[in-house]
């Protein structure tokens, strides 16, 4: 089976040459369709920077990287946006919600530069709003919505154009254990549902929910643990 | 379909944007709005007076008018020899000129002046005589309010009729009955068929009437002058006018007019026509200093409120970096926040400039009401005023927009 994500000799370095920070060292990674796997790894070890380059949202220094079939290095701006905005569905510790939009508004919108026509749009959200267990709140701010629901909100963002990769950066970190419990229980539905999850996380025992743990520590690979 | 859905929701969002940070947005409008009201205030004031001097022109005498009126005939500061013999402006001069160019000239008059006593049974005093020939009532914006004009067989023989303006109506029949009463002038008994209606035109309210030496005609055939009060064997006339709606025709009428008349006065310049294109020149200059002063004053207006908006944007920017951030991680390219933020920009100068509109209007209409001169706006000023803003606040919207486009998505998220 093709694999989702596929990368080569990885690295990142930000600065330059006296106050260069290398983040990345060469990562060799390879997670299959429908994978449930979790980074760990102590502060500053380069998860997030790993994260933001698997996302496209930055980058590699160095290394191949294939996403569901199409190599990512040397594309432009525009087509690592399209690349985001199809095949990758982001949710961070923070949410990230826009706070001038509407619930149903903020997950339209990755929809919206996708292209869909504004019926199906409004549809798509809904049911997406429903999913996530929060249907009712399609109207509101997110600022009216406890952390708990707007990670919901964020996770039906992501998953608006039905993209084949999830990528959460520490989704529970700011949430309490019951509410993080119930925001995790929901990824393991979207896993069970055949979706591929990366999860970020310092917490052992959420990693232990995953098929695969990976631990980074000082931007390389430290040791895979669990079915590869 | 697709574009003109995401322009829609590109307009949302903008105008989100403005409701939500009300304040700056206002603070970021005024400088447009300022420079709009500047602009069509400007020109429209401008153009109310122009339109009022043109409206003052058209009923003096118009710019359709071509006045040949004699002229001595001097060189080396003497009269010439030919001047002494008396040529002058005639009634050949007249038809020949009317033949160069019968298609274009919607009508011709002649003027024979005289001073004559003139003498009612209630008035009596010196007074200029007009002697009328051709169209000289309606080429010269006169109307005869009771009675009639002359016939054209009073014109040819030189009838002893008289029509009466409302002043010397007023003067020579006070009580009113004018209307077939007989007056001398000189030796002449003439008879009143006819009185002219009042001519009256005030540059601003208020202002005296800048006609009221029109409504003292008296006016008879100039057949009637030239045997009977002031002629002479030449038949000499004091005035010619052709009218040419044709602005465009009168340059070379002029021209061949001058000519012809030349060659009928034996090369002598014992005429004068009026100077066309220095009068046309001139109606078309009317303001032009004014508008371009209200011009810069807006543009003025306009770059300075233009860099008040980029500064401000650009603080703007600053809190926003994130969001762009937010939008990149789910898909939007840079030319997408690219255009959210010239679309918030644009629509901000097109809200203040509506203002703008409306203020300039108000401004143009209490200018012009405290100078007594009707309010006259041209499409074109809207135009101008509307143009001017959306030119500069696309030029000014570019750089920050463009700033935001070129975030790179990973720093605006990790920015606090
Ligand atoms: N934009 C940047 N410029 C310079 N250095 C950076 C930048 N982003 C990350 N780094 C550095 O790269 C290293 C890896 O950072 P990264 O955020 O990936 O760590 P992390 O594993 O996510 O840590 P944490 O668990 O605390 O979130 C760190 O030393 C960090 O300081
Ligand atoms: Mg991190």
């Amino acid at each position: 089976m093709n694999p989702i994500i596929e990368t080569q000799g990885l690295t990142k370095v930000y600065g330059s040459n006296g106050t260069a920070v290398h983040a990345l060292r060469g990562i060799d990674l390879t997670v299959a369709k429908g994978e449930f796997v979790a980074l760990i790894g102590p502060s500053g070890s380069g998860k997030s920077t790993l994260m933001a380059i698997l996302g496209c949202l930055d980058l590699p220094t160095e290394g191949t990287y294939t996403l569901d079939g199409r190599q990512v290095q040397g594309l432009s701006g525009g087509e690592l946006a399209r690349i985001r905005n199809e095949k990758v569905g982001f949710v961070f510790q923070s949410y990230n919600l826009l706070p001038k939009a509407s619930i149903a508004r903020n997950v339209e919108l990755p929809m919206l530069y996708a292209g869909v026509g504004r019926k199906e749009r409004r549809e798509r959200a809904l049911a997406l709003l429903e999913k996530v267990g929060i249907a009712d709140k399609a109207d509101k701010l997110p600022g009216t919505l406890s952390g708990g629901q707007r990670q919901r909100v964020a996770v039906a963002r992501a998953l608006a154009n039905e993209p084949a990769l999830l990528l959460a950066d520490e989704p529970t970190g700011a949430l309490d254990s019951k509410t993080g419990a119930e925001v995790l229980g929901l990824f393991r539905e979207l896993h069970e549902q055949g979706n591929t999850l990366l999860l970020v996380t310092h917490d052992p025992s959420i990693a232990a929910l995953a098929e695969r743990r990976v631990e980074i520590r000082d931007g390389l690979i430290a040791f895979t643990e669990g079915a590869a | 379909m697709k574009t003109s859905d995401a322009f829609r929701e590109r307009l949302l969002g903008a105008w989100v944007e403005i409701r939500e940070n009300l304040g700056r947005s206002v603070l970021q409008a005024l400088g447009v709005l300022l420079g709009v009201a500047s602009v069509l205030g400007g020109f429209s004031i401008s153009d109310s007076q122009r339109k009022r001097a043109d409206e003052m022109f058209v009923k003096m005498g118009g710019l359709d008018k071509l006045n040949v009126q004699p002229k001595a005939a001097v060189r080396d500061g003497r009269p010439t020899a030919l001047q002494q013999a008396n040529l002058g402006l005639r009634d050949e001069d007249a038809v020949g000129g009317e033949a160069l160019k019968a298609d274009a000239i919607h009508g011709v008059s002649r003027q024979k002046f005289a001073r004559a006593r003139v003498v009612s049974p209630y008035g009596d005093q010196d007074r200029q005589i007009s002697g009328i020939g051709g169209d000289f009532i309606p080429a010269n914006g006169y109307g005869v309010a009771r009675g009639r004009a002359f016939s054209a067989s009073e014109m040819d023989s030189g009838a002893p009729v008289v029509i009466l303006g409302t002043e010397a109506a007023q003067v020579f029949f006070p009580k009113g009955d004018a209307l077939g009463q007989t007056l001398r002038i000189g030796t002449v008994p003439v008879t009143v068929i006819g009185l002219f209606e009042e001519r009256v035109f005030r540059f601003r309210e208020g202002q005296r009437n800048q006609f009221w030496w029109r409504n003292r005609i008296i006016a008879v055939p100039a057949n009637l002058v030239q045997r009977r009060m002031n002629g002479d064997a030449y038949r000499r006339v004091d005035r010619v006018t052709f009218r040419i709606p044709d602005l465009g025709a009168m340059g070379g009428f002029a021209k061949q007019l001058s000519d012809l008349l030349r060659t009928n006065h034996r090369l002598q310049e014992d005429f004068r026509l009026d100077d066309v294109a220095a009068r046309i020149r001139r109606r078309n200059s009317q303001g032009d200093v004014y508008d371009i002063i209200f011009l810069l004053s807006g543009v003025l207006a306009l770059v300075g409120g233009g860099i008040v908006n980029v500064n401000i944007q650009m603080a703007g920017l600053k809190e926003r970096v994130r969001e762009v951030g937010v939008k990149m991680a789910i898909g939007a390219s840079g030319r997408e926040i690219f255009k959210g933020f010239m679309t918030e920009a644009l629509l901000l100068t097109a809200l203040g400039s509506l203002a703008g509109l409306a203020l300039g209007v108000g401004f143009s209409w209490i200018i012009t009401k405290n100078l007594g001169i009707p309010l006259y706006m041209t499409p074109a000023s809207f135009l101008w005023a509307y143009g001017l803003a959306a030119a500069f606040g696309f030029l000014f919207a570019l750089y920050p927009a463009w700033k935001a486009s070129r975030l790179s998505p990973m720093e605006a998220l990790r920015y606090e």
